[in-house]
C-alpha cells in the first residue's frame, strides 16, 4: 500500500462511522482507531455491568511471524476524557514493555530478518556484554532473504544486554541490545 | 585490455589469482578506503567462497566467474531492499540468458537456474547505518566452463554443461558488468515495479505445483504465486495463500 493510499483510507475512515479498522494484505498490516473508538470505550466502561476493561480488548489474531500487535491501549480508562482529535490515530505497531531500562538506550532492528551475532559461525561475535561500542560500529547482522545487512549502532556506550539469541528471527524495530550510554 | 562498455561498473578492476573470498576482500577494501562505485574484485580461484551463512560455494580454479562489486545504494529506502535482491538476480539471469536458449529462471530468492540446475548464485552484503544503506557488496558466482561437480552439491550445472560451448571469462565478465550496471541504474531510477514484474516473470516454478516442507517436517503441495514487497514467497495451498520467510519453507521437489 502506498502512502497516498493510506492517506485516502484515513480520510475515508474519518468520514465514516467506524470506530476501528483493520486491513491485512500479505505481510502488510494496518490498524486504525478513530476517536469514536475512545468514546465508545469510555461509555462502555462507565456501564456497571461491563466486565474488566482488558476483556474489551478487540480480539486480534496474530499471524505466526508478524509484527507483534499491541493490545488495546492499556490505560486510556484511567484518563476519563479521551482527547478529541481531528484525525484518527494510526497505531504505532509496537509499544515495548518498559522495565527499569530508563538509564539504558536500545539498539533496534531496522528490518525484519534473522539476527546473527557474528559474520560466520566460526567467527567471534561482533559485540558481547561489557564491550564498549562507538557510534557507527557494526554490532550484528540481520539477514533478510539472503541479503546480509551489517547493522551499525546509532549510539555509543557499553553493551548491557543482548536481547536476541543468535540465528533467531527479529521483527522490525525489535530491541537487539541494551546499551548504557557513554 | 578491456573495452569500456560501462559507465562505472568494472572501471576499477582488481583481479587475483587466489583469494579466500572476493566479498571479504571488498569488505576489507571498504574498511580501509573509499573505493569508487562499481569497483570489482575478481578471483581466478576463490578458496572460501560463501553462499549463505554456513554454506560454501564450490568453484574450480580458472573455470568460473567469481567476483564482487561495490555499490553505495544510499538512494534505496530500507523497506525496498528486496528490490536490490531482485535487480541483482535479474542481472545474472540477463547474463546467463544471453548464452543459452533454454529457460533461465530465478529461484527464490536469488539463485539462477537453467532448467532444474543451479548455474549461478548471489550473495549480497550491506552496511546499514542510521541513514539507511551505506554500502553494498554484490557477490556473484557463475559456473561457466566447469564440467564436473562434487556429488555433494544437489543440482549444479554450468554454461558449458548446458550448451556444450566454452566461454571466454573476460568477455563474459564484461557482459556481466553491462547487465549489472543496467539493472542497478534501473533500481536507482526507482523502477521497483518494472523490476518486480520481471522478477515475477522469471520466477522459478511460478504458477506450478511444488512440494514444500516446513521446518517441522510437514510437507504440503502448493502453487507458487509470486513474492510480496518484502520478498516473502507467496504460495497458494489447500488452506489459502500463505507468505513465507526464507527459513519457514523449503522446496523439496522440482516444479511441474
Amino acid at each position: 500500500m502506498t502512502f497516498k493510499e493510506i492517506q485516502e483510507l484515513v480520510k475515508l475512515i474519518n468520514k465514516s462511522n467506524l470506530t476501528e479498522f483493520k486491513i491485512k494484505d500479505g505481510e502488510f498490516e494496518l490498524a486504525i482507531r478513530t476517536n469514536k473508538y475512545e468514546k465508545r470505550k469510555t461509555q462502555q466502561q462507565a456501564a456497571p455491568s461491563n466486565p474488566a476493561p482488558a476483556q474489551q480488548a478487540p480480539i486480534i489474531q496474530m499471524p505466526p511471524v508478524q509484527t507483534p500487535y499491541p493490545a488495546a491501549p492499556p490505560s486510556s480508562s484511567a484518563a476519563p476524557q479521551a482527547k478529541p482529535q481531528p484525525e484518527p490515530e494510526v497505531e504505532s505497531p509496537r509499544e515495548e514493555k518498559k522495565e527499569d531500562r530508563s538509564k539504558y538506550v536500545e539498539v533496534r532492528s531496522p528490518i525484519v530478518g534473522t539476527f546473527y551475532r557474528s559474520s560466520s559461525p566460526e567467527k567471534p561475535p561482533y559485540v558481547k556484554v561489557g564491550d564498549t561500542i562507538e557510534v557507527g560500529q557494526v554490532v550484528c547482522i540481520v539477514e533478510a532473504m539472503k541479503l546480509f545487512n551489517e547493522i551499525e549502532s546509532e549510539i555509543g556506550g557499553k553493551i548491557v544486554k543482548v536481547m536476541v539469541e543468535d540465528a533467531q528471527p527479529v521483527e522490525y524495530d525489535q530491541v537487539l541490545f541494551l546499551v548504557e550510554p557513554a | 585490455m578491456r573495452k569500456k562498455n560501462t559507465l562505472f561498473v568494472g572501471k576499477v578492476f582488481h583481479e587475483f589469482l587466489t583469494l579466500p573470498s572476493t566479498n571479504l576482500y571488498a569488505q576489507e577494501l571498504l574498511s580501509k578506503s573509499k573505493p569508487s562505485e562499481g569497483t570489482v574484485i575478481s578471483a581466478v580461484h576463490q578458496t572460501a567462497g560463501r553462499g549463505q551463512i554456513g554454506s560454501s560455494w564450490e568453484t574450480e580454479a580458472g573455470l568460473n566467474i567469481t567476483l564482487s562489486v561495490i555499490f553505495y545504494p544510499r538512494f534505496l529506502p530500507v523497506y525496498r531492499q528486496f528490490s536490490l535482491t531482485q535487480a541483482v538476480a535479474l542481472s545474472v539471469r540477463d547474463l546467463v540468458a544471453r548464452y543459452t536458449e533454454k529457460p533461465v529462471k530465478v529461484k527464490w530468492p536469488n539463485d539462477i537456474y537453467i532448467g532444474n540446475g543451479k548455474v549461478a548464485g548471489v550473495l549480497i552484503q550491506t552496511t546499514l547505518g542510521q541513514k539507511g544503506f551505506r554500502n553494498c557488496i554484490v557477490g556473484v558466482g557463475v559456473n561457466v566452463n566447469q564440467q564436473s561437480f562434487s556429488p555433494l552439491l544437489p543440482n549444479p550445472t554450468s554454461l558449458y554443461l548446458e550448451t556444450g560451448v566454452s566461454h571466454s571469462l573476460p568477455l563474459l565478465r564484461e557482459a556481466y558488468f553491462q547487465a549489472l550496471e543496467h539493472r542497478y541504474l534501473q533500481l536507482k531510477n526507482g523502477r521497483w515495479q518494472a523490476i518486480g514484474e520481471e522478477y515475477r516473470q522469471y520466477l522459478y516454478g511460478r504458477g506450478e505445483r511444488v512440494l514444500f516442507e516446513r521446518p517441522d517436517g510437514e510437507r504440503f503441495s502448493g502453487t507458487i504465486k509470486g513474492v510480496n514487497a518484502s520478498g516473502q514467497l507467496l504460495v497458494l495451498h489447500d488452506d489459502g495463500e500463505e507468505a513465507f520467510h526464507m527459513k519457514q519453507v523449503k522446496m523439496v521437489g522440482a516444479p511441474g
